[in-house]
């Protein structure tokens, strides 16, 4: 099957199209959602992670692969776990995803959506929705997996990804912002134990950005960063990271 | 010189009818301990010419040294009653038939009030007390908080009045005079006793008469002591009176005629009160005749008396003189013991009434049942209550009762924690019970197995208990209740080594010291400063010395004193405060108010808890303090701890998902309610509402790692629009001392915030009480000061009473809270200034 890549940046989106090609499908391009504004990186959407979209080009040539990009308010009209289009749905943001995909179609031709949805009903539920009204098959292949287990999956298939926002209890960003999942994975798995913390973060506790995947042809490099504090207290800090300057490397 | 062996005791474990485990409570100084002595003497351990001088349940070189008891100290000892005696117990579960054997499980406890929870340790695993009272001083504040703490754990009391010897001797009363004394103490300890106790409760009518034997009058000190039973006993044949009847006849509005031989019930010219005539006026003239050195008189009245002395003890003279002759004719252990085993109840007796107080699970289950039944061949249920230091450095004798089944060296059995649930694996080990052990005052001996209705120690619990718990070998059953301490740790001084090195020393010492002491807290601020939390500054002052030389053997530098605060609120909260989760995607909605006044108090004392029927709890509520009956039922829970006085009440109306984050909120609950917004102390007195939630509707998004910060945000934003004010812990402070010195008591109380509520003569005595409220951060020094001030006349004892909302603002910089916010965060480490409101609270 041809599939395009819905990708965020992150780890799961990566993994996904790692496990897209293991199973003998092509991918012919890539997709991003960013939002509308240069001075808001974070949308704190219900739907797309947004942090790292200033680092999603870079992605992009590191696989050598087209990219489509999109603009979204990031809007929801709709909370529940459902999705249905309707008359208000215009400003959603989940009509960008479909408009996104709807354009690259006029483009290119493919079949499949890869998506690295593990838990999340709600993302799960809307990319199918859009899915289905453009004729296009969702292929998740991390849906529903074990996070813990997962999580040491792509450990061992040489991610390299960075946690690039924290937001959750017991993540601290001046001290776990720009760490890797390897460094991470002790902790996170302590974490789950005393919070019940999604060690995957897939709810919304933390959010990361991929340095080199097998599927790249070249590994990124971030030179510089600053680091961005939305919320400070005792008791749970909020805080991403923003990419100033990154630059490709050969792969050793 | 024992005179009775391990094996006798151990048979007479079986024979729990037989058994007697008590304590011996009094407020410090009235003799406990002394008082001791002369039982141990009875069954033989200390000879009997030593009692009164040895203090054997002393065990420690300090407690000698001080003449205080700081630790509370078990022994065994085993009597023999005579058979003329045993008749008085008629109680079919009192004892077995025939048997003469009483094996009788003593804990003596420290009298100051810093030590009290000794006491309440000590009260847990016996079923009477022996209440002593110093005659000349009276019922004083400790008396009462003790007496109090047995009736609430359904402990039988027994009364002795002790030191006599000074009624007489330094006080010089007449016998109308000390009667009246008397008299007084046992009204005062039975208004006591009928305040805590109802007389159609489970124990029924627990009130100490003379006339009864229930009480004893009597010198520790020179080792005699009476109850109404031996004078009756001594007139019966005189009278033609039936022992039993006569006893009655001795106490009270009985007057007797010597010239008529007439009986009487009011006073007129020519008769006399019986208890004067027969009782005291036989003992003042013993006294009289020694004392004075009338020698001639001194044969006739020893023979009237059938005293027959030892031969190296008649060229005696003077007090030593009195004190053998008195000892010869009222021995003490005798008196002591016959109270005992007539009075105390047995733990067949007393077994059935209890387990309703000590067993968290159904009342119906086999655990309940055997405790219930005292049931040696049900399974084993025993409770710790505290540990014992042993020989070897750093561990522990675990001390408890067995209240049913057996506990054998080898056995497996199933150690709870405080914090064990049923059905779940936290604060639960099964292990093997290394060895069981008798304890006997200085010493211990290894016993095979120990049944139910005993006292023991093991060996080899110690590392999977902090302070107690409960063993069992049936595995569904529930923790036994844990006690409920009449102190709470308000004085805390930090600790470090002189030498950094020597830190992971300290570490451990500590360890050991929160297990020998059953109260002590020590904590680890996020500053990494190590805090020990105890009742007072004695308290400290030993817990330090302990720490010192035996746990952490190290130099250590130390703070001054400092006391712990707790944080509540004035009013409503002035907005409706909102918080968002790290993920945006849940809001919590919440206000913050004050508990009506009273109902903090409630809830620490069990009025109000967390456990039994939420609507009874609803209505109790609504009654008394105009609670909304359909809010009330929804208190989701009590924090800190799942007990503390703070609630938080489910004020919503048909919100989704809402109990799937009750955990969450719970938990962030627990936390902000144990580290409150202004400087991490405990919460006190909150009510907070949730008025609404809206949630992510996937549940992955609302997990406890987004969901507990945002109802600790939202908590703390509540409580800082809620007037957030801090509160200090208050003694209730008692002051003896004579008329002279009262003017020097008002002018160091004045200077120190405290103020006098009471003041009053002790009837009888030229002794003032004076009574008063001291915050406990004016207390440090306050002993020494008084003393100074009082020529050395004054005597005070502290007793944390309640907590007290400090006036002023702690928002505001000139004022006395702020200074304290600031000094506690800048000793716990945390960031100096006030808590923003704009971190916790955000936008829609």
């Amino acid at each position: 099957m041809r599939v395009v890549g819905l990708i965020s940046g992150g780890k799961d989106s990566c993994f996904n199209l790692m496990k897209c090609v293991e199973n003998g499908h092509e991918i012919v391009a890539l997709a991003n959602i960013y939002p509308e504004t240069e001075d808001k990186d974070e949308l704190d959407s219900f739907m797309f992670q947004t942090v790292g979209h200033m680092g999603i080009e870079m992605i992009a040539k590191a696989m050598e692969l087209p990219l489509f990009r999109r603009k979204t308010k990031g809007q929801t009209t709709q909370t529940s776990n459902d999705y249905s289009l309707k008359k208000e749905s215009k400003e959603e943001e989940v009509e960008d995803l479909y408009e996104l995909l709807k354009t690259i179609k006029s483009e290119i031709d493919y079949e499949g959506v890869s998506v690295g949805a593990i838990l999340s009903n709600y993302q799960n539920n809307r990319v199918g929705n859009v899915c289905s009204r453009l004729n296009l098959t969702p292929l998740a292949f991390l849906w529903e997996r074990d996070q813990s287990e997962l999580l040491n999956e792509m450990i061992e298939s040489d991610i390299d990804a960075i946690l690039i926002k924290v937001a959750a209890l017991g993540l601290v960003p001046e001290k776990h912002l720009g760490k890797t999942l390897k460094e991470m994975e002790p902790y996170l798995t302590k974490m789950k134990d005393k919070f019940g913390l999604n060690v995957c973060g897939e709810g919304g506790e933390y959010e990361t950005f991929t340095l080199n995947c097998p599927l790249f042809k070249k590994r990124i490099s971030v030179i510089e960063s600053k680091m961005v504090i939305v919320s400070e207290d005792n008791v749970c800090s909020v805080g991403y990271l923003n990419f100033v300057k990154m630059e490709l490397l050969d792969k050793e | 010189m024992v005179n009775f062996t391990v094996d006798e005791i151990r048979g007479l474990m079986d024979k729990k009818k037989n058994i007697r485990n008590m304590s011996v409570i009094a407020h410090v100084d009235h003799g406990k301990s002394t008082l001791t002595d002369s039982l141990v003497s009875k069954a033989g351990i200390i000879a009997g010419a030593k009692a009164g001088e040895t203090r054997f349940t002393d065990t420690r070189k300090d407690e000698q040294e001080r003449c205080i008891t700081i630790k509370s100290t078990a022994i065994s000892m085993y009597f023999e009653v005579e058979d003329k005696d045993l008749v008085f117990i008629t109680h079919p579960d009192q004892g077995e038939k025939g048997e003469k054997g009483f094996l009788i499980n003593l804990i003596d406890s420290p009298g100051h009030v810093d030590f009290s929870s000794e006491v309440t340790a000590a009260l847990r695993v016996t079923d009477g007390a022996l209440v002593v009272v110093d005659c000349v001083s009276g019922v004083c504040v400790q008396t009462e908080t003790v007496l109090r703490q047995a009736i609430a754990e359904r402990i039988k009391p027994i009364l002795f009045m002790n030191k006599m010897d000074r009624a007489l001797l330094e006080l010089q009363l007449d016998s109308e005079e000390l009667y009246q004394t008397f008299q007084r103490i046992v009204e005062n300890v039975n208004v006591i006793i009928a305040t805590y106790n109802d007389d159609g409760g489970p124990m029924g009518e627990v009130r100490v008469d003379p006339s009864k034997g229930s009480v004893g009058f009597g010198s520790g000190l020179h080792g005699w002591a009476f109850t109404l039973k031996q004078f009756s006993e001594m007139y019966s044949e005189k009278f033609k009176i039936e022992v039993v009847k006569l006893m009655n006849r001795l106490w009270g509005e009985n007057f007797f005629n010597g010239k008529t031989k007439k009986w009487s019930k009011q006073k007129d010219a020519d008769n006399k009160r019986s208890f004067c005539m027969y009782v005291l006026d036989p003992i003042y003239k013993v006294f009289d005749a020694i004392m004075n050195y009338k020698k001639e008189e001194i044969p006739t009245l020893l023979e009237k008396l059938g005293i027959v002395l030892k031969h190296e003890d008649k060229d005696k003279d003077g007090k030593q003189l009195l004190k053998v002759v008195m000892r010869t004719w009222l021995p003490a252990g005798e008196a002591l013991l016959q109270m005992i085993a007539i009075h105390l109840p047995s733990p067949v007796v007393a077994q059935k009434y209890r387990m309703e107080m000590l067993y968290e699970g159904p009342h119906d289950d086999e655990a309940a049942v055997a405790v219930k039944n005292c049931d040696p061949n049900g399974p084993l249920m025993m409770y710790i209550s505290k540990m014992v230091p042993t020989s070897d450095k750093g561990r522990f004798y675990a001390f408890g009762r067995v209240f049913s089944g057996k506990v054998a060296t080898g056995q497996k059995a199933r150690i709870m924690g405080p914090n064990y649930v049923v059905g779940k694996k936290e604060d639960l080990y099964e292990k093997a019970i290394q060895r069981t052990i008798l304890m006997m005052g200085r010493y211990v001996e290894a016993i095979e197995d120990v049944p139910s209705g005993n006292i023991c120690g093991l060996v080899g619990v110690d590392q999977f208990l902090v302070k107690t718990g409960t063993i069992t070998t049936f595995k569904d059953a529930h923790n036994m209740k844990v006690m409920k301490f009449s102190v709470s740790p308000v004085v805390r001084v930090a600790v470090e080594p002189k030498n950094p090195a020597d830190l992971p020393k300290l570490v451990e010492g500590l360890k050991r010291l929160a297990k020998s002491d059953p109260m002590v807290q020590c904590i680890i601020e996020e500053s990494g400063e190590h805090i020990i939390a105890g009742a007072g500054e004695l308290h400290l002052e030993i817990c330090l010395k302990d720490l010192e030389e035996d746990h952490a053997c190290i130099p250590l530098k130390k703070s001054d004193p400092v006391v712990s605060y707790r944080e509540t609120v004035n009013e409503e909260s002035t907005m409706m405060c909102l918080s968002k989760s790290p993920n945006k995607h849940n809001r919590l909605f919440m206000k913050a108010c004050p508990m009506p006044d009273g109902l903090a108090e409630d809830i620490d004392n069990g009025d109000v808890s967390s456990k039994g029927d939420f609507k009874v709890r609803a209505r109790y509520l609504a009654e008394k303090y105009d609670y909304d009956v359909t809010e009330a039922r929804k208190i989701w829970c009590f924090g800190p701890d799942g007990t503390g006085p703070n609630f938080i009440i489910d004020c919503t109306k048909g919100v989704q998902y809402l109990n799937e984050i009750k955990d969450s909120v719970v938990a962030g609950f627990q936390w902000a309610s144990k580290e409150g917004v202004l400087s991490d102390e405990n919460m006190r007195g909150v009510r907070f509402n949730i008025y609404d939630v809206a949630l992510h509707a996937d549940a992955i998004h609302r997990g406890g790692g987004q969901i507990i910060p945002t109802t600790r945000r939202v908590l703390y934003a509540a409580a800082i629009t809620a007037g957030p004010r801090l509160m200090e812990p208050v003694y209730l402070c008692e002051i003896q001392c004579p008329e002279v010195a009262v003017g020097g008591i008002y002018g160091v109380l004045n200077r120190r915030r405290g103020h006098v509520f009471e003041e009053s003569q002790v009837a009888g005595t030229p002794m003032f009480v004076v009574k008063a409220y001291l915050p406990v951060n004016e207390s440090f020094g306050f002993t020494a000061d008084l003393r100074s001030n009082t020529g050395g006349q004054a005597f005070p004892q502290c007793v944390f009473d309640h907590w007290q909302v400090l006036p002023g603002d702690p928002f505001e910089p000139s004022s006395k809270p702020f200074t304290i916010v600031q000094d506690t965060r800048k000793r716990k480490g945390l960031k100096e200034g006030l808590p923003d409101l704009q971190q916790y609270l955000d936008k829609l």
